[in-house]
């Protein structure tokens, strides 16, 4: 998985694209997350739009970062999952965790 | 691919591995006439089950290996995972969606396989490990373990 980070007014997204699975994908997210959250950049973006699947290892760890930044007063939101990534969001019932946006100006203006 | 084919890789409990199963998988299903949606969710039903084996049941020990047995049946693709691990019972895990455990980091295993699987078994096999049988069918949904089953290996039998 490849990830870029730009910063759009005071939230930090994530372009992610690839896979996020297990030894791989999990361990770049986690990382990237936690980069930001010590950089005291608590509004994270996380773009799934490029992103073709997850697994249990990856969706956990997507979890554990919504739960960290939500520890250091922030939050992590999603934009624009596909197809296979939307299903699993629906089939682990994390839709009705995550706040998702389709449009990257409604999820910038939503923090 | 002929009408039996059948494939067997023994694995190191590496996490790095699970990506040559699910590609063993994928495209074992692609080659049957899968669509490639249909043989994504079998590489991701197979995933599933060898993450399961490896950091639960072998608990990551690379002396011990998982076996899987991927065998292409005139319906059906049945794959069956073999541990070395002490065994679960699959009815007494916890909802991973019911809202206390939603926010849990890990336990969706279970849940991703029975997804994107037609039919999934378990068996504990004693002194050897936990085997988990997925089966996709190559016709229509969830007849696939009868199909696959008329296959010459033995039948797996929920215990």
């Amino acid at each position: 998985m490849k990830t870029a980070i730009r910063q759009s007014g005071d939230v930090a997204v994530v372009d992610l694209s690839g896979k996020i699975t297990i030894g791989e994908g999990d361990v770049i997210l986690r990382d990237r997350v936690h980069a930001l959250l010590e950089e005291g950049k608590k509004r994270i973006l996380l773009n799934l739009e490029k992103v073709s699947y997850m697994d249990s290892a990856g969706i956990g760890e997507l979890v554990a970062c919504y739960k960290r930044a939500r520890e250091k007063g922030g939050t992590v939101k999603l934009l624009r999952p596909s197809g296979k990534v939307q299903d699993l969001l629906q089939l682990t019932k994390l839709e009705e965790v995550f706040e998702t946006f389709d449009s990257e100006n409604e999820a910038l203006a939503s923090f | 691919m002929a009408a039996r084919t059948a494939v067997k890789l023994v694995l190191p409990s590496d996490v790095r591995l699970v990506e040559l199963a699910h590609a063993v998988a994928e495209k074992m299903g692609e080659a049957a006439g899968l669509d490639s949606g249909a043989a994504l969710d079998l590489g991701l039903a197979v995933r599933e089950a060898v993450i399961n084996a490896i950091v639960h049941g072998n608990r990551k020990d690379p002396s011990q290996d998982v076996e899987l047995t991927f065998t292409r049946g005139s319906r059906g693709i049945r794959i069956r995972v073999l541990d070395r691990g002490s065994g679960f019972d699959p009815d007494s895990l916890p909802d991973p969606t019911a809202p206390e455990n939603v926010l849990r980091n890990s336990g969706r295993g279970l849940l991703l396989m029975r997804a994107f699987a037609d039919e999934v078994r378990f068996r504990y096999r004693e002194g050897r490990g936990m085997e988990i049988t997925l089966v996709k069918s190559l016709g229509s949904p969830r007849r696939g373990i009868e199909a696959a089953e008329g296959r010459s290996e033995g039948v797996v039998r929920r215990t």
